[in-house]
């Protein structure tokens, strides 16, 4: 077994023995031949979000009440025959009322706490509904958060994925938020970007979507 | 961590079997094979092109991508020049958050770390994301053999390293390890995991992998993965996957092994906004990865899922004797894949013919600087040297320069051929003088003249088969260049 301070020792060691000091600063021409215009500006980062969602094949709608929204997740879980959903035991779920209609609709709703083996219960969900810390206009990406009540595999194990996110979260580019976690202290244990369906282009570079994660993702901005 | 272990089998046929510490030397005749296998080609060729094609848009798109480029060489840069320093702040970072550190010299500390670790547990099953680094210390392999009493299961989850490690393959591909294959080939390989015939459609055969890869996560009792990067100021390891399996194993299974080269630290969490932009942007053609994980400890108090155990091995492995060196660029590398996507050689040959974990331009500057360049003697020379490989690095690695320096310091070592010191002299001397260059150049002339054919120069014997085996030479032109300025042209 490697002792630290011996493993440590020897690196420091070499990084302040070694005579070479790079300076090759990357100076060939590089692909990118656009002018220095500066990035991009989005005037309006949700219509981009949903733009850059449904490019993924991801489906997206703005709506303007949580009316709409628990329209929106009801009927898409009609529409897929599902038995089960499962969602995070968040107060905007809570407020978002849409346990009651689903029940009433045939499909039994499994809220993110006391679960005795999370595996079991969200693997057989057909449907994972969470909201979203922020979403990304330029990527078409929600920022999920980890924390009680927010299970990871809620937007995972479930072929069908629905976030409801509202419209003030959209914000332009991915380094805004990765802004929001920079500094230090307080980082969830996990944070995770998640852009469109899970897919693969491992076999003869076809596309395929629903490879591990869900396949079928909707995003819901209210507001 | 004391455990005698049973002496490892390390025989040649073995080593086949594991296809991947396949002796490294012979390049050319493996080259020459593939360069003739007409479905490998065109294979190649169609993954390699539409990556650079993607490439190529999403970067033009970006105005910004050289001064990312530039700060993306200086972050790493910074790292490298301080290593012990960011290693001891990710360490420590973690460990606060209630994660496990272990310092690995090299692979043999991380299989009896991992086996220890298996055993504590009473693991059966460990579920792997892909990752680069198990494959370079063939991790699967050696587990299975030296604690061949726990009867552990190791499952690759990637659809592309699933099929790789159910044929007894290996990836060929950083990150398309299986593009050396077509969905004929695919669907023979998972009939015979079906016990039925399935059809060679790319869609039924991923469903049918997301099926039976479905119980693996929800049964596994240790994932695994790498890391793309990990952040020093934060404890953070960083991983993307477009199919979810990075995240699924990190979420469902009780423990999380993380195995990350020394060399994957960044400093701060804002440095990721510079390398999240141009990780994807440069391997895929993607803009972002479907899955940019951020994990950061073992999960949360009041979290239901996530790893309750959390370890985070940080492995050497050669990587430690190029500090400082005049190879230290080489440890910028972000494994994006780009520089095989466009080199020549490779898009003739593949990954297979490099006989390494790493193949490409990276590949052979990097296998013979961790393995020792008796091991890849020929790897410094699976070049053309046209530095399509330094332009399209997003870190500004000088790939082409490094791959020069190698054989330099294999001509130092004396391990170049005699053919080679001798044509590198005779180059060197031949240039300085203008009298020689003109003798030679004609005396070229005419020594080639019993070689031509239809107009081209054919495969000659003796020690300049090397070069003429697998090319077609044109002809030196009647007349040199200096003749005809003589002549007025």
């Amino acid at each position: 077994m490697a002792d630290r301070a011996e493993f440590l020792e020897k690196i420091r060691h070499r990084t302040r023995s070694g005579r070479y000091k790079p300076t090759h600063a990357p100076d060939v021409a590089w692909t990118p031949k656009s002018e220095p215009a500066g990035r991009e500006e989005i005037e309006d980062p949700p219509t981009r979000f949903l733009e850059e969602l449904e490019a993924l094949g991801g489906h997206g709608r703005r709506v303007s009440s949580p009316e709409e929204a628990r329209e929106y997740v009801v009927s898409l879980a009609r529409e897929k025959g599902a038995k089960l959903l499962v969602r995070w035991d968040v107060e905007e779920l809570d407020r978002l009322g849409v346990d009651d209609p689903l029940k009433e609709a045939g499909v039994e709703v499994v809220i993110w706490r006391d679960l005795g083996d999370f595996r079991e219960e969200t693997a057989r969900a057909d449907v994972g509904l969470s909201t979203a810390e922020w979403a990304i206009a330029e990527t078409g990406s929600l920022v999920l958060t980890s924390g009680p009540g927010q299970g990871r595999t809620v937007t995972l194990l479930p072929p069908t994925y629905v976030a409801v996110v509202a419209v003030e979260k959209v914000l332009s580019t991915v380094p805004e938020a990765i802004e929001k976690y920079a500094g230090g202290g307080g980082l969830p244990a996990n944070v995770c970007f998640h852009t469109g369906p899970s897919r693969s282009g491992d076999i003869e570079m076809s596309l395929v979507t629903g490879v591990h994660g869900p396949g079928d993702v909707h995003v819901v901005l209210v507001g | 961590m004391e455990m005698e272990k049973p002496a490892r089998r390390r025989d040649t046929d073995d080593r086949r079997h594991e296809g991947i510490t396949s002796e490294v030397e012979g390049f050319n005749e493996r080259g020459r094979r593939a360069v003739q296998d007409r479905e490998l080609h065109d294979a190649v060729a169609l993954a390699t092109e539409k990556f650079v094609t993607g490439r190529n848009a999403v970067l033009n798109a970006l105005p910004d991508a050289p001064e990312l480029r530039e700060r993306a060489y200086r972050i790493k840069q910074e790292t490298i020049a301080n290593l012990d320093r960011y290693l001891e702040q990710m360490a420590d970072a973690v460990e606060k958050r209630g994660g496990n550190v272990f310092f690995a010299r090299d692979g043999e500390d991380v299989v009896r770390y991992v086996g220890e670790l298996a055993r504590r547990r009473g693991a059966k099953m460990i579920a792997k994301s892909k990752s680069m680094a198990t494959e370079e210390i063939e991790l699967n392999r050696r587990l299975e053999e030296d604690y061949a009493d726990l009867g552990l299961e190791i499952v690759e989850t990637d659809l592309g390293e699933w099929i790789a490690q159910l044929a007894g393959d290996h990836p060929s591909h950083i990150i398309g390890p299986i593009l050396h294959m077509n969905r004929h080939q695919v669907a023979d390989v998972l009939s015979g995991v079906a016990g039925e015939k399935l059809p060679p459609n790319v869609e039924q055969l991923t469903r049918f992998a997301r099926g039976r890869m479905r119980q693996k996560f929800l049964t596994a009792d240790i994932g695994m993965t790498g890391a793309n990067f990990g952040v020093a100021e934060t404890g953070t390891v960083v991983t993307v996957t477009n199919e979810g399996n990075g995240r699924l194993v990190t979420s469902v299974p009780p423990v999380h092994v993380v195995v990350m080269g020394i060399e994957k630290l960044i400093p701060k969490f804002s440095d990721l906004s510079v390398f999240v932009q141009l990780l994807a942007r440069s391997g895929t053609g993607q803009k972002i990865t479907v899955y940019t994980n951020f994990i950061t400890g073992p999960r949360g108090d009041g979290e239901l899922d996530g790893a309750e155990e959390m370890h985070l091995i940080l492995l050497d492995n050669g990587r430690s004797e190029l500090l400082g060196t005049e190879f230290e660029e080489a440890l910028y590398c972000i494994r994006c894949g780009a520089c095989l996507n466009v080199c020549p050689v490779y898009r003739q040959t593949g990954g297979h013919a490099y006989g390494s974990t790493y193949s490409g331009p990276i590949g052979a500057v990097i296998t013979p600087l961790l393995k020792g360049d008796e091991e890849a003697k020929d790897l410094p020379h699976a070049s053309s040297l046209c530095g399509a490989c330094t332009e399209a690095c997003p870190v500004g690695i000088p790939l082409h320069d490094l791959l020069l320096k190698l054989r330099n310091r294999q001509v130092e070592k004396g391990l170049a051929s005699k053919a080679q010191e001798i044509a590198f002299k005779g180059f060197e001397s031949t240039m300085k003088s203008p009298a020689l260059y003109k003798i030679s150049s004609k005396a070229g002339r005419l020594a080639q003249k019993p070689l031509m054919q239809d107009g081209s120069v054919r495969p000659v014997p003796g020690p300049l088969s090397g070069w003429t085996g697998s090319r077609d030479l044109p002809p030196l032109a009647k007349k040199s260049f200096r003749e005809l300025w003589k002549e007025g042209i």
